[in-house]
């Protein structure tokens, strides 16, 4: 039979912990359609402010910023644990990624449990005004999206403990961290333009 | 450039065949069958249950044929057919046209990138039942009396808490929902698998049209869905349940907001059913004139070009809306601008055909056909995207006239195209050519016969949406025509499906590649194997298939006991590593089903959604459970 | 029949024997639809060459070859594969650059006629008109700086030849939009928004117009008539809405005027002068004098209106007026009252 040419890959790895996973990318993508979902929500937010003189419109109060401030710290700083995780990840650290995740999980809780004091505490409901419904519906929407997150994380750190350690759940630490980062990043602006906003640039009330 | 190995080893094909065989066996039984996830399964069930929806919207359009030729008719009262012509419009847009063109796409692009499957097998199931379940959904409300009634693109406030009655709104806003998480996630998969699971030495330049134009599409959904998710999320359902006020002026809402948002998504979308259509042509032109595309480079720049600009439109459906004049003005030019790019792919089309040979199968019929009518809609487009002809015609017969033209010429053709195209590859057998040239011209007939008048008829200022009208207006004659129009598209319809019916048992045999074509689906058995290919191809130009055969290479070290895939890098589509993908599974289907309880559950109370978060999660975590101890899959 | 009863007649005969009221965007009355009107036969010309243009092409590389069936051999197609030919590249460059050139000028074209459009609003102009769009009627208001001067009427405009008029236009409910082809594009009524656009009639003669944004159940039943006349015509006419209701001079009238207080109709009519003063439906202080009721659907006469009055439904399913049980014996003093409302 004729010679046939051939290209051999089995000394290839069946597995890899980076971005030229498709998973990775597929990560990726989801932070995209996210992003897009908050890129929209900032500019009707912006929409229906700049066709009123007094923002939030009487007689609701502004938001409060301590918590909320709370909230971004605690979530910058949770992304530590998301970096210690996800390079441990690529070096098959099994201690690293627990520890790692650990970290992510309790600052991540807490900065729920901050923003949980902080809805409490909302001096309006989505059913005030139009002020109103735009920040209960962003805050859901990325407490939805962060708490999604968490869990997932928290599945993970329960399967490395079960001495789940493989390849699959390495590549899923890795990836973990990139929506992770994604949503602490986007809520970078979202808190500037919702609770900075209305103070720094609104009719002096 | 790849280093391909000659070897002097056999290959045993026959062993490699019978250990992918047994890996890539489909589980039996029904809950065997809700588990499959492979993607011609997947992509099957998408072209097929989307054909239905599509009968589905055109037995709502004869029903408005049949209303609408005569004046003063009475076969339908206004809430029937403002029932009838919303869902037939959104059954056409959300139903029928994106899914079919992702189940097109689903189908062919692992075949013409010479992988095995999409990227995310179980995630491409989970589209499919969350689709399914949506479109079943909104034609639970059909037969309820609680179909929408406000129009496929729902404005409010007549969509809104004050006026929408009952829950018809409502099952609108959440069919969308499925819709858009099904479309998501078919949009993620496909830019996976085309970046990343492309075959050795296919290089961005060596990709084929089709898989381009679904690139192109896939971003586009990325980006101009989350606006009709919140449009229809939080401008109409939790205005209508809970009392925000995005849409109400007391509060600081603005109805007007909608618009802009939905219509950000509105218009990419017809751009989202059209481009796919375009891959599908260049795969039909390039076949039947024995030719490369002319002009790859330009193809290409030319569909990223339309997808791009695409999204700096929208405000042409709002020109009448008393918007300040200089940024309207912007969007006229945008709107002609776009006819450039798609003119770049008419041209190079007609340079291929000049210089090919043609070979006129009844695809290239329906090629024919695509371009003619398209081309027209896209001229009547031009005029559209002025401004003074714009707010003359703007919500008459004209634009519904337009829309038509571009939808079922630029779409529709293409697709009827493709199908008797790559039937012998569905099927395993070849289709009527006879049969499907008699079909393309009923098809056409028909559609200038329905569509044509409706032009006129706009210019007369026959209005949209209207239920009936008054004989002395003078539009009696010509929705007459229409109306006899629509049922000899009713003919060429039924006469294809019979034609499917008859070629897949009495077809002849088709053999992997009765077109002689160049690109890699045409390897594949006919009907592919569940695993596509026994040996990845090693791809050495632009149409493998038509390359010198020593030029071409096989992958070797892919292992078959499993399904495993290789991700390649991408620009150069250089190996990287090899990838196991999932078997079957149940979970997507359970934790569709999860999700879909909960989101019908909120279209009655808001907290339903609790439930479909909470459902969702349970099923992601059995998703993704490992099934091995130490997750290790060896 | 006085002479006043004369005219509705005469139209009512006119609206349904005649080859039917003109809502072509192609005849244009006035200057801002006439403008648009050549915009679309430049367009209609350029883009019909165009198409017959493509067409040819493309049959033409139809008619080139056409051979048998056959397959295609490797080295042919290896080449045929890299072809990519200088001829070619250059038409398909050129018509490429034609494209681009034909489309800048239709923009051009376009954006010039926008402007001469925009152009010929006249803020000096003295007629202001504020139309709300209603499910599924229309509110007409004459606006004055004098107040005693407003006149109020529904579905019937009314305005001078020659003379630039402004509609300012908004909404009651859902979205609307205003639309008279002979005089010029549309404009959408949107609730909380004022829009606005400028009319101008050349010629004396009667408009017909549509709603044209889906509005709900009675969308289609929702047109309304522009009545262009002589400057004094016009002048008579508003000066006659201005006037309260014509009371009632015998005892037929008197009879209907109770027949019509002592029922529900004086919750949502008004009619100017009497103890009706409802808001919510057409004012029809001058009923009498209007071609058409129920926003363009019937003519206006006897017979028609007290179809409309004892069955609205049967006419407009859906629309909100409340179908009034009459007495045997009431509806005939009543259409008497309500046409002697001119």
């Amino acid at each position: 039979m004729t010679a046939q040419r051939t290209l051999d890959v089995s000394r290839l790895p069946d597995h890899s912990i980076s971005s030229e996973a498709p998973l990775w990318w597929g990560q990726m993508l989801l932070a995209a359609i996210e992003g897009t979902m908050f890129a929209i929500l900032i500019a009707m937010y912006f929409y229906y402010r700049l066709s009123v003189d007094v923002w939030p419109p009487r007689p609701t109060e502004l938001p409060p910023v301590l918590l909320p401030t709370i909230v971004l710290v605690l979530l910058i700083v949770s992304c530590l644990g998301s970096y210690r995780a996800s390079e441990a990840a690529k070096a098959d650290d099994r201690g690293g990624m627990s520890r790692g995740l650990l970290f992510n999980l309790g600052f991540g809780l807490a900065a729920m449990l901050a923003r949980g004091f902080e809805w409490a505490a909302l001096p309006f409901t989505w059913a005030a005004d139009i002020h109103g419904s735009l920040v209960w519906t962003i805050l859901a929407l990325h407490t939805l999206d962060v708490a999604a997150d968490l869990i997932f994380t928290a599945v993970l750190l329960v399967l490395l403990r079960r001495g789940y350690h493989g390849p699959r759940q390495r590549l899923g630490v890795h990836v973990d961290s990139v929506v992770w980062y994604f949503l602490v990043l986007i809520w970078i602006p979202l808190y500037i333009v919702i609770y900075w906003g209305p103070r720094l640039v609104g009719a002096p009330r | 450039m790849i280093p391909l190995v000659e070897t002097s080893r056999e290959l045993d094909e026959e062993q490699e065949r019978g250990t992918l065989e047994r890996a890539w066996r489909h589980p039996g039984g029904f809950v065997g069958w809700c588990s499959y996830t492979t993607h011609q399964a997947i992509g099957m069930r998408y072209i097929v249950t989307a054909f239905l929806f599509l009968l589905a919207g055109g037995v709502e359009a004869l029903l408005m044929r049949l209303q609408l030729a005569r004046p003063e008719n009475g076969f339908l009262g206004p809430d029937r057919y403002n029932q009838i012509f919303t869902t037939h419009g959104s059954t056409m847009m959300f139903l029928f046209a994106v899914p079919m063109m992702e189940g097109m796409g689903i189908y062919l692009v692992p075949l013409m990138l010479g992988t095995r499957n999409v990227a995310f097998p179980r995630l491409n199931a989970f589209g499919y039942w969350m689709y399914l379940i949506g479109g079943l959904f909104l034609y639970w409300g059909v037969f309820t009396n609680t179909a929408p009634d406000v129009g496929w693109f729902a404005y409010p406030p007549l969509s809104g808490p004050q006026f929408g009655i009952g829950k018809r709104v409502d099952f609108w806003a959440q069919m969308i929902t499925f819709t858009e998480i099904s479309a998501l996630c078919v949009a993620t998969e496909l830019i996976a698998t085309i970046l990343k699971m492309r075959a050795p030495g296919m290089s961005l330049n060596r990709i084929p049209l089709f898989c381009w134009a679904m690139l192109v599409q896939s971003f586009m959904v990325i980006f101009a869905m989350p606006a009709v998710m919140l449009a229809s999320n939080i401008f109409l359902l939790t205005d209508r349940t809970v009392g925000t006020h995005f849409t109400n002026p007391a509060e600081g809402g603005d109805p007007l907001l909608y618009q802009h948002v939905f219509w950000f998504f509105g218009h990419p979308e017809v751009y989202i059913i059209f481009i796919p259509a375009l891959g599908m042509v260049s795969s039909i032109v390039d076949t039947h004139t024995r030719r490369a595309i002319f002009g790859y480079p330009a193809m290409v720049l030319s569909m990223a070009a339309t997808g791009f600009i695409g999204f700096g439109l929208w405000v042409h459906h709002m020109f009448a809306t008393g918007l300040p004049q200089i940024g309207e003005a912007y969007f006229t030019a945008a709107s002609m601008m776009i006819a450039i790019t798609s003119g770049v792919q008419i041209f190079c089309w007609l340079a291929t055909m000049w210089s090919g040979r043609i070979r006129m199968t009844a695809a290239m019929h329906f090629v024919f056909g695509f371009v003619a009518i398209f081309v027209l809609g896209g001229l009547t487009g031009v005029m559209l995207a002025s401004i003074p002809i714009d707010l003359q015609v703007h919500d008459t017969f004209f634009v519904v006239a337009h829309f038509h033209y571009v939808l079922i010429g630029g779409a529709l053709f293409p697709l009827f195209g493709a199908f008797h195209h790559w039937f012998p590859k569905f099927t395993g057998r070849m289709i009527g050519e006879t049969a499907g040239k008699a079909t393309f011209w009923l098809l056409f007939t028909g559609f200038n016969l329905t569509f044509f008048p409706m032009h006129i008829l706009g210019l007369k200022g026959m209005t949209r949406r209207i239920y009936t009208y008054q004989p002395e207006m003078g539009w009696g004659p010509a929705n007459l025509l229409a109306s006899v129009g629509a049922f000899v598209i009713l003919f060429g319809g039924l006469l294809f499906l019979a034609n499917v019916i008859r070629s897949r048992r009495h077809g002849l045999p088709a053999g992997a590649d009765p077109w002689a074509s160049g690109t890699l689906e045409w390897a594949a058995d006919s009907p592919p194997a569940n695993y596509n290919f026994v040996y990845l191809p090693v791809v050495p130009g632009r149409y493998p298939l038509w390359t010198d055969p020593k030029q071409r290479g096989l992958v070797t070290g892919v292992r078959a006991d499993r399904r495993e895939v290789l991700v390649t890098t991408i620009m150069d589509a250089a190996p990287h590593h090899r990838y196991p993908l999932p078997g079957p599974s149940i979970w997507p289907l359970l934790t569709a089903a999860g999700v879909s309880a909960g989101l019908i559950w909120a279209v009655y109370q808001f907290s339903g959604y609790y439930p479909a978060i909470a459902l969702g999660t349970a099923g992601l975590i059995g998703w993704f459970w490992p099934r091995t101890p130490a997750g290790d899959e060896r | 029949m006085s002479r006043r009863r004369t005219l509705p007649a005469i139209s009512a005969l006119l609206l349904s024997a005649c080859a039917g009221p003109q809502q072509s965007s192609l005849n244009s009355a006035g200057p801002q639809a006439g403008h648009t009107e050549s915009l679309w036969w430049v367009f209609l010309g350029i883009l019909s060459l165009i198409f017959i243009a493509v067409l040819g092409v493309m049959l033409a590389a139809l008619a080139r070859r056409h051979p048998e069936f056959e397959p295609a051999s490797p080295e042919r197609t290896a080449t045929a594969a890299d072809r990519t030919g200088r001829r070619l590249t250059r038409a398909v460059a050129a018509a490429t650059i034609a494209t681009v050139a034909i489309l800048f000028f239709l923009l051009v074209a376009s954006v010039s006629t926008g402007k001469t459009i925009a152009g010929l609003a006249s803020p000096s102009s003295s007629l202001t008109i504020e139309v709300t769009g209603n499910q599924w009627w229309w509110y007409v208001r004459y606006l004055d700086d004098n107040p005693q001067r407003i006149a109020v009427t529904a579905n019937e405009i009314h305005i001078p030849v020659g003379r630039p008029v402004q509609i300012r236009g908004t909404s009651q409910d859902v979205i609307h939009s205003f639309w008279v082809p002979g005089l010029n594009g549309k404009r959408d009524l949107i609730p909380s928004h004022i829009t606005t656009e400028w009319i101008q009639a050349d010629r004396p003669g009667r408009l017909r117009g549509q709603c044209a944004e889906f509005c709900g159940l009675q969308h289609a039943r929702m047109a309304l008539w522009v009545v262009a006349e002589p400057e004094s015509q016009f002048e008579a006419w508003l000066d006659r809405q201005r006037q309260p209701a014509v009371p009632p001079s015998d005892a037929d009238t008197q009879a209907g005027y109770q027949v019509f207080m002592s029922h529900a109709c004086v919750l949502c009519h008004n009619i100017a002068g009497t103890p009706a003063q409802g808001q919510v439906a057409p004012d029809l202080t001058h009923l009498a004098g209007r071609m058409t009721i129920a926003a363009g659907t019937l003519p206006n006469n006897k017979g028609t209106l007290g179809g409309w009055i004892l069955d609205p439904q049967s006419v407009k399913p859906g629309n909100h007026m409340a179908t009034i049980s009459l007495k045997p014996g009431e509806l005939q003093p009543l259409l008497d009252y309500l046409g002697s409302l001119q």
